[in-house]
């Protein structure tokens, strides 16, 4: 007989089920007498079994006229008739079946056992139900979105594969005090989710698991404690708006709004803004945008298409010191930089507004060069900006040199490249 | 012109008289309406034995054809029955197949959890049987062929000997069950066949 664990939980297997109306008078399972027919019984009825473990299950027919014998009776699994050898009669009305190194369950409806008589017709039937008990339900995290609601995910235990159903829930607390509660909105974000709409407590932390439960026992994840404050994510800003710079081919100026739901606890949210060249998949990220709604790309290839997505974090929200869980991109926006007959620079970074120097190596320099100039040449109203709008009167006046040449034919923009300079 | 076997129409009067044109509209849409059930409950049972596992799939699957309680089977009779009684009797399966379906519905519930598009086949084909049922009893009271007679209530649910049915057998009631349904909708679209203009004898 088979061996391994047997959790009480297991017997759950043979709970009467719910009431069916009228029914089926069943006889698949009832002698039923005077109509020269036969039925069977099969012994066990729906047995709940640990994977590799052995069965010894009996099929007894009933029948008229009386001494009905075995002889003849065979069994089929899941419809494959199974090898004579593994059965044997033990009486003139009962043959006996043994199996040994159970496979788990093809169907969680259970694995169909079925007595048949010579006839191929069948006498009885038992669904084996074969599996493993849960494993410890592990990585569970949670967010919240604007502070409103929790949404929990988890993974199952280290197999996974149950060959059983395998029924989770999740439940939490508050820390302190509270009863237990168990969230009801299951698979939100997949199949193993959960999502708690209302009353949640902030400031006070909560505890959170999840019990995974089968007809061979139950398992329970670790505790995983919170403050909702420390697990915010927000929607993603809207109203990004991409737009020129002027004339100048390689920047675009990203603007975007808090998004409204929080936006009156955004003081140390940060952003970060990601754009692609249009028929590109990579991505280039632009980190650390802090707490500004407005952003220029710099560096970016001239005459060229790019989306551009945003996305917020609520670093900060009451206090909170936790990293913040960054919300969802934007919806792409797309813009074009103007057209120049000189190739620009590769990627870049995003040049915060108001003249502020960025990373790039050039303005690097050159930022040392304004601050030396400042100090030592008393030019007290260089900029940055001065030197984009230096650059923008370059451009217009090479390509106003270039027509005057004959290069470029008046009429005619960008087609043709001069000599380099 | 003799009077055609199964016509409803009154059999003093010419078969060449046709129906009123709302009439005959209402039958052409409950026709229409059957073909398209009889389409479901064909997906609804490969859905079901699909999701029992073999040997419920497999063609050669043959279980013991057992009594449903309030509900049997087309007899082979049927066919030979005048168009209005076959109606009569295709009105009161559908009547008694939601109960049914309600129950195998409750019980694939436990079996098959995970599986919410049978549940849901099971549900809407509970609704469906209802919505047929009435609208062949509507053509039925239309043509001044509904029953006189007091109206056979579906069988109430109530405990039987057959709650402590283990799951084999009720896997089997519940292909049971879908298969009935699938042979009252198949037989219900045929006879509505027979009211149309051209349906045949």
């Amino acid at each position: 007989m088979p061996a391994g664990r047997r959790d009480p939980a297991a017997q759950s297997a043979r709970r009467p089920p719910p009431l069916l109306p009228l029914l089926l008078l069943c006889v698949l399972g009832a002698p039923r007498g005077g109509s020269g027919a036969h039925t069977a019984v099969i012994s066990p009825q729906d047995p709940t079994l640990l994977i590799g473990s052995s069965l010894l299950a009996t099929c007894s027919v009933h029948g008229d006229p009386p001494g009905t014998t075995a002889e003849g009776l065979y069994w089929t699994l899941n419809g494959r008739r199974l090898p004579p050898e593994l059965s044997r009669v033990l009486n003139a009305s009962t043959l006996a079946l043994a199996l040994a190194n159970l496979n788990g369950s093809r169907q969680q409806s259970g694995d169909n056992l079925v007595c048949h008589a010579r006839d191929g017709s069948i006498l009885a039937g038992s669904c084996l139900y074969v599996g493993l008990p849960p494993e410890k339900p592990v990585n569970i995290s949670c967010w919240s979105k604007n502070m409103k609601d929790l949404t929990c995910r988890w993974t199952p235990g280290a197999h996974g594969e149950t060959f059983l159903h395998t029924n989770y829930s999740l439940k939490y607390k508050l820390r302190w005090y509270g009863q237990d509660n168990t969230c009801e909105e299951y698979h939100t974000v997949g199949p193993h989710s959960c999502h708690i709409p209302k009353d949640l407590a902030l400031f006070t932390p909560y505890e959170i698991w999840v019990e995974a439960t089968n007809r061979l026992g139950s398992a329970r994840s670790d505790v995983l404690t919170l403050d909702i404050l420390d697990v915010v994510t927000t929607d993603p800003p809207p109203d990004v708006h991409v737009s020129r710079v002027g004339g100048l081919e390689d920047q675009l100026s990203v603007r975007w709004v808090s998004p409204p739901a929080l936006k009156d606890f955004l003081f140390q949210a940060k952003y970060q803004i990601r754009y692609r060249v249009e028929d590109s998949v990579d991505w280039k990220v632009v980190d650390d945008v802090s707490n500004q709604t407005s952003c220029r790309l710099a560096g970016l290839k001239p005459g060229t298409v790019y989306f551009v997505q945003v996305r917020c974090n609520p670093f900060g929200i009451y206090g909170s010191k936790k990293a913040g869980i960054w919300s969802e991109w934007s919806h792409p926006t797309a813009a074009s930089t103007p057209r120049s007959e000189r190739p620009g620079p590769g990627g870049g970074a995003c040049e915060p507004r108001g003249g502020e120097p960025s990373s790039g190596p050039v303005r690097r320099e050159l930022k040392q060069f304004l601050g030396w100039l400042k100090k030592h040449a008393y030019c007290s109203n260089l900029s940055f900006r001065l030197y984009d709008q230096w650059r923008a009167w370059m451009q217009k006046s090479h390509k106003t040199r270039n027509q005057d040449e004959g290069i470029l034919p008046s009429g005619r923009r960008g087609t043709a490249r001069g000599p380099a300079r | 012109m003799s009077r055609r076997e199964g016509s409803l129409e009154d059999p003093q009067t010419d078969s060449s008289v046709s129906l009123l044109p709302h009439l005959e509209a209402k039958i052409r849409q409950t026709h229409s309406l059957a073909h398209l059930l009889t389409k479901y409950a064909e997906q609804l049972l490969q859905e079901y034995v699909q999701l029992q596992g073999d040997p419920f799939g497999l063609p050669s699957f043959s279980p013991p054809r057992l009594p449903v309680a309030g509900l049997s089977a087309p007899a082979p009779s049927h066919a030979g029955l005048p168009v209005h009684e076959r109606l009569r009797l295709d009105a009161a399966a559908l009547a008694a197949l939601p109960p049914l379906l309600d129950a195998v519905c409750r019980r694939q519930a436990e079996l098959n959890p995970r599986a919410p598009r049978l549940l849901r086949r099971l549900e809407d084909a509970a609704r469906q049987a209802r919505a047929l049922g009435a609208a062949v009893e509507a053509l039925l009271a239309a043509l001044g062929a509904a029953n006189r007679g007091p109206r056979a209530e579906p069988p109430a649910a109530t405990a039987s000997a057959a709650s402590a049915t283990g799951v084999f057998p009720a896997k089997v009631l519940g292909f049971r069950v879908c298969g009935l349904y699938r042979e009252w909708l198949s037989r219900t679209e045929g006879d509505l066949g027979q009211l149309l203009p051209g349906g045949s004898a």
